[in-house]
């Protein structure tokens, strides 16, 4: 845990150099059956580790993350780090400036450790649309670790890292963190900088922490958060309390979420609203109208900004190594592009034909709407409950290779998760429990900004049921 | 004759701003090394975010009101989408009022002369992209682009009008006056280069419409809409369809030729610009900002007109050289003598500029200050010295910068008036013209000579009213 | 539904060049897609209600001052001036 790692190192247990070490150790050890990682800067690592260990002998300010090692999903910019999106088309591509939450984290001691494998882009569910390798679960490495935060959520379940950031723009942090058996928060719409997240869907995405536990997830909260004049969308808003203050919770369960769901998922997830029901909290189910419109409209927006923001992958400014040579301007992006992988390619084609002339009001337009109206049902929603909880995912994780074939199979397990995003409020997904070895999570949304009241109910079930938080052999 | 439709569509750089529109950089790009006045976000570098600049909204919003546009309460942005080497994000950040108001303003008019207004269609902001320089066919060369950034980025403002001309020459009127605003306003300074530039469409009748790009500068603007228009009356007259297209203007050849198809088939997929909410101005915002804005040229002449009691013509002449009306009011702010200021101004001053030059700074590059204008104001007026005295020191003023004063005491130039140095003088002039005198005393003309010789000898400064009364009188007396 | 030609078409406004495979496999997993979001048509058309879910003040806008970046964002591809080397236009 990194709060753990924190004062042993300021208690002098361990030094910094010496946890780093160990965490190089691990993934050594293991990365080569997981494969987490697209980038590791050992040097950079032990060279930060080396600085904190120094500043402690000095006696001098450290900054409250001092020796947590964090691993970066590979679609966040990081100085001088290669920053992929686990594309071809940027296989060489290093920024020249840290995205927000970098630097917020650089300034309170953390260590950068390296970047964490995704689905190209963020677009998929699996990790299996990584364009240089797929992740293996660690629970069992014939299955998937979710998506598209995978790399994030395996490393963090195997001990390769302190804690990860992933990105979330249909259910990215939560999937990988249901799978992997950890908790992963998307944080409410606006409450961390996007500057220097790769864009896949501006108007959808958050970055937010994967962690083995609540107060984890709620310490980096605190760090990353925060209105940021490098992002118009981004808003204050207040740090999220440690320890449990707000007492009895009204929750709710949503019906379709639920009823959509495999029997072990089902059966887990009433399990552990039970278990709220023991501590006090009340316990409903609700119905959403408008839920089979959510989908639906996530894929409508999200492929239209992606559409737009993949354009600018042209290879001129930077990218891979492409000569200029032999080709005319127009042939020569073609062929730059003809990189992107499959996925990404449909998702673009989508997009495109959604914003062309003439459909914009079948499909975007209603999609927007759709939004609105959701957004509205769930707030009425919330002005009678604190919490909406269900299956964060719907299956169970499955083996790699399983859906690959059928990408409109893949795209339906997104189905509990989308509706945060389109709404844009927070959301949290806590272990809580196994089926054949397998891990189910339990999502929890709230109100806008009301990140307090996620943490507050995910303390209280963390201390109640007490999950496993990574496997023992890999 | 109505036959000919003409609208237009410009671009006016906000050189008035110091950064670009989305991002920190310089906005004045010009004469730059390549590529050094660039930032991560101008550049599209992934996982940037546009951040608009607030004064940009505010120069903008003020060209709304200038050309009576209705301003919005909320204003958005949304992307044009297309691919070109010199737009660093392969799409615009602009505005769309298809799917509903979004832009700066809409609906304007704008007054050409008395007769007749011009329908504004819409006013917009948008960034500028790069630019792209063909290298020269050398011999290690391969024909490559080559791109500049250092212009992307920057803040545009772009007026529509409706198809609401029918000759060129209303044209030209309308880009003057165009200009002549957005300098009082003080948003674009049109001189710089590339700073302001029009797009044209013509269309017969009512027929198809045939847009015209490409077009350099505003002096090619009358030449190719005749063009244009030459070409399509010929082709109407013999029954030729007219086609929906998109011509360029060649500036060498002065054609229209068609454009390559591939640029028609642009499907910009416009879509509501996720990085930039919707950006609440309120219903305040224009009367705030009417508030501080520079006044508009035909207020400012109304107010010439009522307050300084100019007459229409001096107005005209003072509104369409700002620098100069500017000049004009720190000149009556010290004294209050607007019509002789004007006056000194304009019939004296103005005539020593450089016409070839063209210089915007002919004010500054001559030496001359408000407070000079408005001493001289108070010595003619205190007939201290005379207009044509005035002249002569104005001159002197402009190479030197010395102050009135100090040259009316080195060169001795005073009025003369009084009149014991009037008389010698007039006898001298006598004395030597003996023959003129004589003229005289039958033809009053040939007073006008004496007076003439008088004026010459004492340099302008004699004063001209009581030499001709004294030359008169001495004339009478002598007849005696 | 997405023909081969519109396929191609919409491949030609992304500028994304398709492998025969993909020109073979994309139309069937792209209609399946959109039959999927066509639902969306069913959704009733609500006038009243607000579209954009985000606003921001213009008082919170960026000021217009200068600052001068700090890195140098595009090293590739230049050439002695300065200027990015790009490929030929016609």
């Amino acid at each position: 845990m990194a709060y753990e790692v924190v004062e042993g190192i300021k208690d002098q247990q361990f030094t910094a150099e010496q946890y780093v070490d160990s965490i190089i150790k691990r993934i050594e050890d293991v990365d080569s059956k997981i494969r987490s990682f697209i980038t590791v800067d050992t040097e950079g690592a032990l060279s930060s580790a080396k600085i904190i260990d120094r500043k402690i002998k000095e006696k001098e300010e450290m900054g409250s993350l001092a020796g947590v090692t964090i691993g970066i999903k590979d679609n966040i910019s990081t100085k001088g780090i290669r920053t992929t999106c686990a594309s071809k088309i940027l296989e060489g591509y290093v920024p020249s400036y840290d995205a927000t939450v970098i630097t917020k984290l650089k300034q309170n001691g953390a260590i950068i450790l390296g970047k964490l494998n995704l689905d190209e882009f963020g677009m998929g569910s699996t990790t299996e649309y990584s364009s240089f390798h797929s992740t293996h679960n660690p629970w069992n490495l014939d299955y998937v670790p979710g998506g598209s935060s995978g790399g994030s959520g395996a490393a963090v379940a195997a001990g390769e890292c302190t804690v990860s950031l992933g990105s979330d723009t249909g259910g990215s942090i939560r999937c990988p963190a249901s799978f992997c058996s950890v908790v992963g928060l998307k944080p409410t719409y606006g409450k961390v900088s996007r500057y220097g997240l790769i864009s896949y869907a501006n108007s959808l995405e958050q970055i937010g922490p994967i962690c083995k536990s609540v107060k984890d997830a709620a310490i980096i909260m605190n760090i990353i958060s925060g209105k940021d004049m490098m992002d118009n969308t981004s808003m204050n808003s207040t740090p999220i309390g440690i320890h449990s203050k707000l007492g009895k919770l009204n929750i709710a369960i949503i019906k379709e979420l639920i009823n959509g769901s495999d029997n072990d998922v089902t059966r887990t997830v009433y399990s552990a609203s039970e278990k709220f029901r023991d501590i006090g909290y009340s316990c409903d189910e609700v119905s959403i109208k408008n839920v089979d419109y959510a989908l639906p409209s996530y894929y409508t927006l999200a492929s239209a900004e992606a559409c737009s923001n993949l354009a600018r992958y042209d290879n001129l400014r930077y990218g891979y190594d492409f000569p200029i040579e032999e080709y005319k301007w127009d042939a020569y992006f073609n062929n730059v592009r003809k990189n992107f992988g499959q996925e990404v390619k449909r998702r673009i084609l989508i997009g495109s034909y959604v914003l062309s002339s003439g459909y914009y009001g079948k499909y975007y337009l209603k999609a927007k709407m759709l939004r609105s109206l959701l957004k509205s049902e769930l707030l009425k929603l919330f002005k009678k409950y604190d919490l909406l909880i269900g299956p964060t995912m719907p299956i169970l994780p499955f083996k790699i290779g399983e859906k690959i074939e059928d990408p409109f199979k893949m795209y339906l397990i997104d189905i509990n998760t989308v509706l945060a995003n389109l709404a844009g409020i927070p959301a949290i997904s806590i272990p809580v429990g196994f089926s054949d070895g397998l891990p189910i999570g339990l999502q929890i949304m709230a109100a806008p900004f009301q990140e307090q009241k996620l943490i507050d109910a995910s303390l209280a079930l963390e201390d109640i049921i007490d999950i496993q938080r990574g496997p023992n052999t890999i | 004759m109505n036959l000919v439709m003409i609208g237009l569509e410009i671009h006016a750089q906000i050189t008035a701003l110091k950064s670009k529109l989305f991002c920190s950089c310089y906005c004045n790009y010009r004469d730059l090394r390549p590529n050094t006045n660039i930032c991560e976000i101008c550049s599209g570098l992934p996982g940037t975010l546009p951040l608009i600049n607030k004064k940009a909204i505010e120069y903008a919003t003020m060209t709304s009101v200038a050309l009576g546009c209705k301003v919005p309460d909320k204003i958005m942005f949304y992307r044009k989408n297309y691919f070109y080497p010199d737009l660093p994000k392969n799409f615009q950040i602009t505005q769309y009022n298809v799917y509903g108001l979004s832009s700066i303003g809409a609906d304007g008019l704008f007054e050409l002369d008395d007769s007749k207004k011009i329908r504004i269609t819409r006013v917009q902001l948008e960034e500028d992209p790069g630019r792209i320089v063909y290298s020269d066919e050398g011999m290690n060369v391969r024909n490559s682009a080559l791109v500049d950034y250092n212009r992307a980025g920057a803040a545009l403002i772009e007026i529509v009008t409706e198809p609401d001309f029918n000759d060129p020459k209303e044209v030209r009127l309308f880009l003057n006056k165009l200009t002549l605003t957005l300098e009082h306003i003080g948003v674009c300074d049109t001189l710089l280069e590339g700073a302001i530039r029009c797009d044209v469409n013509v269309s017969m009748k009512g027929g198809n419409k045939v847009e015209i790009k490409n077009i350099n500068s505003f002096k090619e603007v009358e030449k190719a809409i005749n063009y244009e228009v030459t070409r399509q009356t010929n082709m109407y007259n013999r029954n030729l369809k007219i086609e929906n297209e998109t011509r360029h203007w060649d500036d060498r050849k002065k054609i229209t030729f068609k454009a390559r198809s591939k640029e028609e088939e642009h499907d910009y997929r416009y879509f509501p610009e996720p990085d930039i909410p919707v950006i609440v101005l309120g219903n305040n915002f224009v009367s705030n900002l009417r508030g501080y804005m520079p006044e508009l040229p035909n207020e400012r002449f109304t107010r010439y007109l009522s307050k300084y009691k100019l007459t229409e013509h001096t107005s005209n002449i003072l509104i369409n050289d700002k620098k100069l009306a500017d000049f004009f009011e720190s000149c009556v702010k010290i004294y209050f003598s607007p019509v002789e200021i004007a006056n000194v101004l304009i019939t004296d001053l103005k005539s020593f500029i450089d016409k070839d030059s063209e210089s915007t700074d002919y004010l500054n590059n001559m030496k001359v200050t408000p407070e000079h204008i408005a001493e001289l104001v108070k010595l003619i007026e205190g007939n201290k010295i005379s207009r044509i005295t005035a002249k002569d020191i104005l001159i002197k003023i402009a190479e030197s910068g010395v102050s009135p004063a100090e040259i009316l005491n080195s060169t001795n130039s005073f009025k003369i008036d009084d009149e014991k140095t009037l008389k010698d003088t007039i006898d001298k002039i006598f004395d030597s013209e003996p023959s003129a005198v004589n003229d005289a005393r039958n033809n009053p003309e040939a007073i006008n000579f004496l007076l003439g010789k008088v004026m010459k000898f004492t340099k302008g400064r004699a004063d001209p009213k009581i030499a001709a009364d004294l030359i008169e009188g001495k004339l009478r007396k002598s007849e005696k | 539904m997405i023909s081969i030609e519109e396929l191609k078409y919409l491949a030609e406004i992304s500028k994304i060049n398709l492998t025969e495979d993909e020109i073979d496999k994309f139309p069937s997993q792209l209609n399946k897609t959109i039959e999927y979001i066509d639902i969306l048509e069913n959704l009733d058309s609500d006038e009243s209600i607000a579209l954009d879910l985000y606003e921001i003040n213009f008082d919170e806008l960026r000021n217009d001052i200068v600052k001068k970046s700090d890195g140098q964002p595009i090293i590739k591809n230049l050439t002695e001036e300065g200027f990015l080397r790009g490929p030929k236009m016609k």
